[in-house]
């Protein structure tokens, strides 16, 4: 199991969801992917596609503007 | 997850290839791979050259052409290019520099218009209305003594809507302009007969017909002049220099046939079903082109107050391929050319969604997508910052 970090600070819709989507497509079954954003839609809709794709949805937290989510395939 | 199950409905971009054009390519791969030949070479080739002379005929025979009339080419790109720039070269030399074309073509006609442009050609670009019809008037008040080609698309790649080929045709003969039409998106699922109607180029592809892609052709009425444009063999009539692509072609003849009325009217039947159903269940939408004179696969429609990317990106992982109306999906923000072209503004363009129909969907799957649809343009609307207002 392995962990990869996405980056998509500064970066606005679709780009986050785009970045996720490659992300979770690259990944192995049962490794975390942990995004990081800025853009305040974005923090909504990963999630919305996270359950449209069945995985986990381990934590969303927001610090400073900036926020994490991080996901099981 | 991705790919399971996946319900297809980009059907104007490819379409899944049907077994029974496979079946009818394979031999041309692993029996008869021979080069095509004349009387003189030897028999394999010879076979080759037949096969091809019959996919030819059933092609040509669609649009109630002589086979002399189609040349085969690489898809519907190289078809529309090889019509303009061949006609625009062959009548440069008669001082016919003038060419029309419409401002919601596909790239290869405007991207053609534009290279030429640099070569001195000059050319005009008609508006069209609210549904992408061009005006007749103006196409009439665009002609000069200098124009050589008119080249009007038969349906739009975007928004489906057909254009009256029929008057656009006869106004250049009247006029004893030439005429290309565009019928990538139309070819067997609307009928074109060439001995009524006086077009004298035609676009055709195999790709948005069950059959392979990278084969296409171009109807050429006899004794239209085209100059060529690809030096190097005499194949296709010197027509195409270039080794013939037989198994493409049988392929593309094998589609041509299987295309029925029954499967067209199967088409509209579920594309008129999905328009209905999400103007009526999802506020806030509009159909993109004429609600009747459009293609029978095509369903264009804009969900305001969102971007057409977050919808196919949330479509995509419930499991639907569709594709955005703007050209976008790169990180360019660029708008559709043919919704604003139609007068829509760049949030009506960047909204927009493009739902083509095929041979392997059906009414269940179109069910499921409009419920889909309901649950994600909810939901995106929630958090869209477009519109709040």
């Amino acid at each position: 199991m392995s962990k990869i970090k996405v980056n998509c600070c500064g970066e606005t819709c679709p780009i986050p969801l785009i970045e996720t989507r490659k992300a979770i497509r690259k990944a192995s079954p049962g490794d975390i992917i942990e995004v990081r954003g800025t853009h305040p839609a974005s923090k909504k809709e990963i999630p919305m596609a996270v359950k449209a794709l069945g995985l986990k949805l381990v934590d969303v937290k927001e610090e400073g503007g900036e926020w994490t989510i991080i996901i099981q395939k | 997850m991705f790919d399971e199950k996946m319900i297809y409905l980009d059907n104007a971009s490819a379409t899944r290839l049907d077994e029974r054009v496979l079946e009818a390519m394979r031999p041309y791969f692993f029996d008869t791979y021979a080069v095509a030949t004349s009387e003189f070479g030897y028999s394999q080739g010879i076979e080759a050259r037949e096969a091809l002379q019959k996919a030819r005929e059933t092609i040509a025979s669609r649009l109630n052409a002589g086979p002399e009339e189609f040349v085969f080419t690489s898809g519907s790109t190289e078809s529309s290019n090889m019509a303009i720039k061949g006609v625009m070269m062959a009548l440069q030399k008669q001082n016919k520099n003038h060419l029309i074309v419409s401002k919601i073509e596909d790239f290869p006609i405007l991207y053609s218009a534009k290279n030429l442009e640099k070569q001195g050609i000059k050319v005009t670009y008609l508006e069209v209305d609210k549904y992408g019809f061009v005006d007749l008037e103006q196409l009439k008040g665009s002609i000069s003594k200098d124009t050589a080609l008119i080249s009007i698309q038969h349906a739009n790649q975007e928004i489906g809507t057909v254009q009256n080929i029929e008057a656009i045709s006869q106004i250049c003969k009247e006029k004893k302009i030439l005429f290309h039409t565009d019928a990538t998106h139309t070819f067997t699922r609307l009928p074109i007969d060439v001995s009524k109607i006086p077009v004298d180029l035609i676009s055709v592809a195999a790709h948005t017909l069950h059959g392979p892609k990278g084969i296409g052709g171009l109807y050429i009425r006899k004794g239209t002049p085209l100059t060529k444009w690809m030096d190097g063999g005499f194949q296709e009539f010197n027509r195409r220099a270039g080794l013939e692509n037989i198994p493409g072609a049988i392929g593309f003849a094998k589609a041509v046939e299987l295309v029925t009325a029954q499967e067209n009217e199967q088409l509209i039947s579920l594309r008129d079903h999905l328009i209905s159903h999400i103007l009526a269940e999802i506020s806030q939408t509009t159909l993109n082109g004429h609600p009747e004179r459009r293609t029978p696969q095509n369903a264009n429609i804009t969900f305001h107050f969102i971007e057409g990317e977050s919808i196919t990106l949330h479509l995509d992982m419930h499991g639907f391929a569709v594709s955005t109306g703007s050209a976008c999906f790169s990180r360019s923000l660029e708008a559709s050319h043919v919704i604003l072209g139609i007068g829509g503004d760049h949030e009506r363009a960047h909204g927009s969604i493009r739902f083509t129909l095929g041979r392997y969907n059906n009414l269940k799957e179109i069910d499921k997508l409009i419920e889909t649809l309901k649950e994600i343009i909810s939901e995106l609307r929630e958090i869209s910052p477009l519109g709040k207002d």
